[in-house]
């Protein structure tokens, strides 16, 4: 940017300084700023400033104080004491003068500010600033700090300032603390000026109690506005710096003055604010005495009339600046109103839980419900720490305190009662969201209530639900299920609450729910839904009720807005009765066919759906029942696969009118039809993700001993098992075969695999091991999400380890050429990181188990490959991979020295792997050499020193190799991406450290020592 | 009151007070309704106009004894499909790492609406788990399918 010249004369000054506040072009502001910068910066700043402070223009004088403020913190210490004497009498000077010739208040604010900002700098030279500065107010001139007469206290200096002198002097004191306040009090620089800061708190003191009492206050000079604002800035600092007696009890007897401002309307909210931030924040800044007074101003006329208000009032208008200061005091002193029993603390915790039955609905129209049900959740923690800390203590305040409790939750019940639809069509999204959160508010503290209350508490609501039923008030209704279903985390998995909870459960708001057309709204038709599902222990226990709930649950499927919620409860129900409804399997999957063929269903509630019969069928005891009942479901759902297939060979079959074909629309309701290609992927996707959620289902809910020695079992004892299985794999290879491209294809034959590596017990998706090889070493490098097969397999040999050993070393020695194979075929090592990740992390595990497989003559080769290539990602950029290598060698370093392959691995093995560490050793260190001389990042370095630290720990070589790397130089630059680097390249990178030049060789080998030692 | 539990409690209050649209968090209650303040369970939802809007997803936040001079530990149950998102589900932030820019006053809030930032937009420098890392750098048009489809699995009440 091109600058402007320095003025040369004041006038140009002034010109620039009235150009910036002028409207202009921001690129012209700034050239003005730097410029006027440069100027104050320069020694002749100071001058500047002097000149300009008389101006009658204001803007030109509070820029003149501005620049008097940045040259006190830039250049204060080039001036003498002399000098800064002089300049505090000029500073109060140009401020009383301001103040005499009607400068603007910002003028005379920005120069309480310089003000502040010299006793920054220079507080041993005006320790007394407040009494000075009033002193001279009072003369109308500045003096000399040191000729203030000691005698003179600052009550009697205060008493002679008139009005407006007075305001000022409160400005300064306001400001004062407030700058201070923001530096760090711990810190060498500033502990005097806090010290001093603090010693003027009883000047402070007379000044605001001067403030408060003027009795001549006007509405323009709101001196008693200005006086609060100040008290406020002094109290939080007193409790930023507590404690500091010194400063807090001078400061408390500001505490009734400011309680007289309350009656004063124009002042009453800024004193609220005072007193309900004071109270929230540093309630022990109060006395007893404070409380008291507080507490009968709440009792007075003038109170019941602003609480009234609170009531019922307009909060958006009004405020509710009443509400939150008795709600602070409440806070403040939670714990002698909790145990009081006198008339004064009962009418005034009822006039607190009064504030949750305002008008107006949550939270647009009623703002003071949320802080009323905070203070009131944090009585009723107060409460249960005290129930259990002492309770025999408790008993004797414990009756009270809960005839409080009952008007809260009662008046919490109505308040999250809905309102009429229409009304909630009127909201925004963040009314809704809001009242949704009070809701979740009142959840959380009933369920504290119930740790006091327990079984009382079930019961008043259980009442109020029969009571609302029978009087057909549906948000009643609505309220009452909702505050049971709060309560089902505490209350579902124990037996006592049955007989209660059976009152909602056989009563008949259950056949009104069923009934499509009846006369439940659709709020509390999803809670009464939700309420099944929360309490499916019960339903376990109670199983005579569980299938009418899931009927209902069913007929809800089918809703746009019921669906997903049902769907969900369906699940959850399902999963967890599984062995109580059995027999119902069978009418469960009829009834799913007769839902699909007349309506297309959300495709995340149809998985849901499958899944909750899947883990009903699952449960069957009877092996071939369960593959019978399974195969029932399967065919569903294999009929969709064909259907897409043909759909791809054959697109003339497309006929939008049917169910099967509109399945494929995804978005449901397209602008315009999509490609029927597409169409038919999705009917295979959507049943895909179905079969996988079936797969899921069909996981087994408890876990049985595995014996790693038994002999594998001849494959499939059970000959249908075997052909389903054979059917299944079929079918997902073929679906893949067609859908070729499809990556999510991929995945969910994935996921299908997955959910049976983890099972123990024979299932239609634990397929024999030898299957699911010949499925991974079938795929090729250029099938879609590659990696995740990869990472698949890791976990298939996870699942593999975890079985009998005697199926493992033969899949190990297929698959292994098969992941390497994969690796070969990337055009880098890092072109892919899930495929690099996933290949040294399946490799790992390998060595890590069956060394004699990786290290068998056969797969020499492939070894020498993989060796290469992950001293290659080791070396790399690519942190994930990058950490598997790392890992890979901390586990292959001290594989020669492993005690167990000493004891157990036949020579030759021994051998291959001594000569490969020979082989591999320097490389290997170059390139941790390299990496932990600055290559790698911090974060990867801890991974990076395990293989260093195994190197030194097992091979007596490595200092050697170590050596060797750090003086290679870097020579040998040549970056070979491809993987077969020759011999004594290392892995692609120059040895040595990145920046060699700047270590010398006595420092390298310092580095060194201290590695090896 | 220890540190820890004083600064909890701190937090809970100005939690109550004033939080983001669609958040939740809330100290975990132990068997007996008692309040655990080491563990928060949290929701962060997706932020509007991202392809995450929508979606809720649940955070534990759990507080080792010496937070706040150390960072808390942010898990998302189920784990979640992002490239900072290690595969147990725990978030890879720079504020909330101790050796990086974690810093004691850093609010439970600033953490929550940290990790919603994340979510749209990941840091390639920091992957946590390949299968995400991986899609969102050289299939952006699948990563953004199935972060849908994930949303719609999350979806928010």
């Amino acid at each position: 940017m091109e600058q402007l010249p320095l003025p040369t004369s004041l006038a140009e000054v002034e010109a620039l300084i009235r150009a910036l506040y002028q409207r202009n072009p921001p690129e012209t502001i700034s050239k003005i700023q730097e410029v006027l910068h440069r100027l104050q910066r320069s020694p002749e700043g100071w001058q500047l400033a002097q000149s300009l402070i008389a101006h009658r223009e204001d803007n030109i004088r509070f820029y003149a104080a501005l620049t008097l403020i940045i040259k006190l913190n830039r250049d204060s210490s080039g001036l003498s004491e002399d000098d800064a004497r002089g300049l505090l009498e000029n500073i109060i000077g140009w401020t009383i003068q301001s103040l005499s010739d009607g400068a603007g208040n910002f003028v005379i604010k920005k120069l309480c500010t310089a003000l502040v900002t010299y006793f920054m700098h220079f507080s041993h030279l005006w320790p007394n600033c407040i009494r000075h500065f009033i002193y001279c107010l009072d003369l109308g001139r500045g003096t000399p700090a040191d000729s203030l007469d000691d005698a003179l206290s600052a009550e009697i200096l205060v008493g002679k300032l008139g009005p407006q002198r007075l305001k000022v002097a409160i400005w300064f004191a306001t400001s004062f603390v407030e700058e201070v306040g923001k530096t760090d009090m711990s810190a060498p620089k500033f502990i005097q000026v806090h010290d001093r800061l603090v010693k003027n708190g009883p000047d402070v003191t007379c000044l605001l109690a001067r403030g408060f009492s003027m009795p001549e206050d006007s509405p323009d000079l709101k001196t008693q506005g200005e006086a609060l604002g100040c008290f406020q800035a002094w109290i939080l600092y007193a409790q930023r710096a507590s404690p500091i007696p010194d400063l807090v009890a001078p400061l408390r007897q500001l505490v009734g003055p400011a309680i007289n401002c309350f009656a004063d309307g124009d002042l009453f909210h800024a004193t609220a604010e005072l007193f309900s931030d004071a109270l929230g924040n540093y309630s022990s800044f109060f006395t007893d005495e404070h409380y008291n007074t507080l507490a009968s101003l709440f009792e007075s006329p003038w109170a019941a009339e602003h609480y009234q208000r609170t009531l019922h009032g307009n909060h958006e208008e009004d405020g509710i600046s009443f509400g939150l200061v008795i709600l602070a005091y409440g806070d403040a002193k939670v714990q002698d109103l909790m145990r009081s029993t006198d008339g004064r603390s009962q009418r005034f915790l009822e006039s607190l839980s009064g504030l949750l039955a305002a008008d107006g609905y949550l939270v647009g129209e009623d703002s003071i419900f949320v802080p009323a049900l905070e203070f009131w959740s944090t009585f009723i923690e107060t409460m249960i720490d005290s129930t259990y800390s002492d309770e025999e203590e408790s008993q004797n305040w414990k009756p009270y305190a809960e005839q409080h409790l009952k008007t809260v939750v009662m008046n919490c019940w109505r308040k999250i009662q809905w309102p009429p639809a229409e009304t909630f069509a009127e909201w925004d999204s963040t009314e809704r969201v809001a009242f949704g959160d009070a809701r979740k508010d009142v959840t959380d503290m009933l369920q504290s209530v119930f740790t006091l209350e327990g079984m009382r508490l079930v019961s008043f609501f259980t009442h109020l639900f029969l009571q609302a039923l029978a009087a057909q008030s549906w948000a009643e209704l609505e309220a009452s299920a909702f505050c049971l279903g709060a309560l089902s985390d505490c209350i579902s998995d124990e037996a006592r609450f049955d007989q209660e909870l059976s009152k909602v459960f056989a009563s008949p708001f259950f056949d009104l729910l069923g009934q499509a057309q009846g006369p439940i709204p659709l709020r509390l038709r999803q809670t009464g839904l939700a309420l099944i599902e929360r309490y499916c222990e019960y339903f376990e226990r109670n199983a005579q009720y569980l299938p009418n709930a899931l009927n209902l649950l069913f007929a809800a499927v089918g809703d746009s807005v019921l669906g997903g919620p049902s769907a969900r409860s369906i699940s959850t129900l399902c999963s967890s009765c599984r062995s109580i409804l059995t027999s119902e399997a069978g009418a469960f999957i009829s009834h799913y066919q007769t839902v699909r063929g007349s309506q297309v269903l959300d495709s995340l509630a149809e998985e849901r759906i499958v899944l909750a019969i899947a883990s009903i069928i699952q449960a069957i005891k009877d092996e071939n029942q369960r593959l019978g009942v399974f195969e029932e479901l399967y065919n569903i759902l294999k009929k969709d696969f064909e259907l897409a297939v043909q759909l791809k060979a054959n697109p003339g079959l497309l006929n939008l009118q049917h169910p099967d074909f509109l399945r494929g629309l995804d978005p449901p309701n397209p602008q315009s039809a999509p490609p029927t290609e597409e169409i038919a992927l999705q009917i295979a996707l959507r049943s895909m993700r179905c079969l996988a959620s079936i797969a899921k289902g069909m996981q087994d809910v408890k876990e049985y001993p595995v014996d790693l020695d038994s002999e594998p079992q001849s494959q499939n004892a059970n000959s249908r098992l075997a052909g389903l299985q054979e059917n299944i794999m079929r079918v997902l290879v073929e679906v893949q075969r067609v859908f070729n491209t499809s990556g999510e294809v991929v995945e969910i034959i994935c996921n299908i695999f997955r959910a049976g590596f983890s099972e123990t017990e024979p299932g239609p998706f634990v397929f024999p091991p030898n299957v699911v090889t010949d499925y991974f070493v079938q795929q090729r490098f250029e099938t879609p999400r590659v990696g995740t097969l990869l990472s698949t397999a890791c976990s298939f040999v996870g699942s593999l380890y975890r079985g009998p050993k005697a199926y493992v070393p033969e899949q190990l020695a297929r698959l292994l050429p098969w992941v390497i194979s994969i690796l070969q075929a990337l055009p880098e090592p890092e072109a892919d990181t899930e495929i690099s990740l996933n290949g040294i992390a399946f490799t790992d595990k390998v060595m890590s188990k069956y060394p004699d497989v990786l290290f068998h003559p056969h797969h020499a080769h492939l070894l020498e490959f993989f060796f290469l290539f992950s001293i290659k990602v080791l070396d790399g950029n690519e942190p994930l991979p990058k950490g598997a290598a790392a890992e890979f060698w901390a586990n292959f370093i001290p594989l020669t020295t492993s005690p167990t392959i000493i004891a157990t691995a036949p020579a030759d093995l021994k051998a291959t792997i001594a000569n490969a560490m020979a082989h591999l050793g320097p490389l290997i260190a170059a390139t941790l050499v390299r990496n932990v001389g600055g290559h790698a990042a911090r974060s990867e370095l801890d991974k990076l020193c395990e293989p260093l630290k195994k190197l030194v720990a097992t091979h007596p070589a490595a200092q050697g190799w170590l050596q060797g790397a750090l003086f290679s130089g870097n020579e040998g630059e040549g970056n070979n991406n491809g993987v077969g680097v020759g011999e004594g390249g290392a892995g692609g990178g120059g040895g040595g450290f990145p920046g060699a030049e700047r270590v010398g060789g006595e420092e390298r080998m310092a580095f060194l020592r201290r590695v090896v030692a | 009151m220890s540190l820890c539990q004083n600064r909890l409690q701190e937090e809970r209050k100005q939690w109550r007070k004033d939080h983001p649209f669609g958040f939740y968090a809330r100290p975990q209650k132990n068997s007996q309704g008692v309040l655990d303040l080491k563990i928060w369970e949290c929701g962060i939802p997706g932020k509007e106009k991202t392809i995450w809007e929508g979606g809720l997803f649940k955070l534990v936040v759990t507080f080792p004894d010496e937070y706040p001079t150390k960072p808390p530990k942010c898990k998302f149950v189920p784990p979640l499909f992002h490239p900072n998102v290690y595969p147990s589900g725990t978030v890879c932030l720079s504020i909330l790492n101790e050796e990086e820019a974690w810093k004691p006053a850093i609010t439970i809030k600033q953490i929550l609406l940290g990790v919603q930032d994340l979510l749209d937009d990941p840091n390639p420098e920091s992957p946590a788990q390949a299968e995400a890392y991986n899609m969102f750098k050289r299939d952006r048009v699948q990563y953004e399918r199935r972060i849908k489809q994930i949303v719609r699995e999350n979806a928010a009440p």
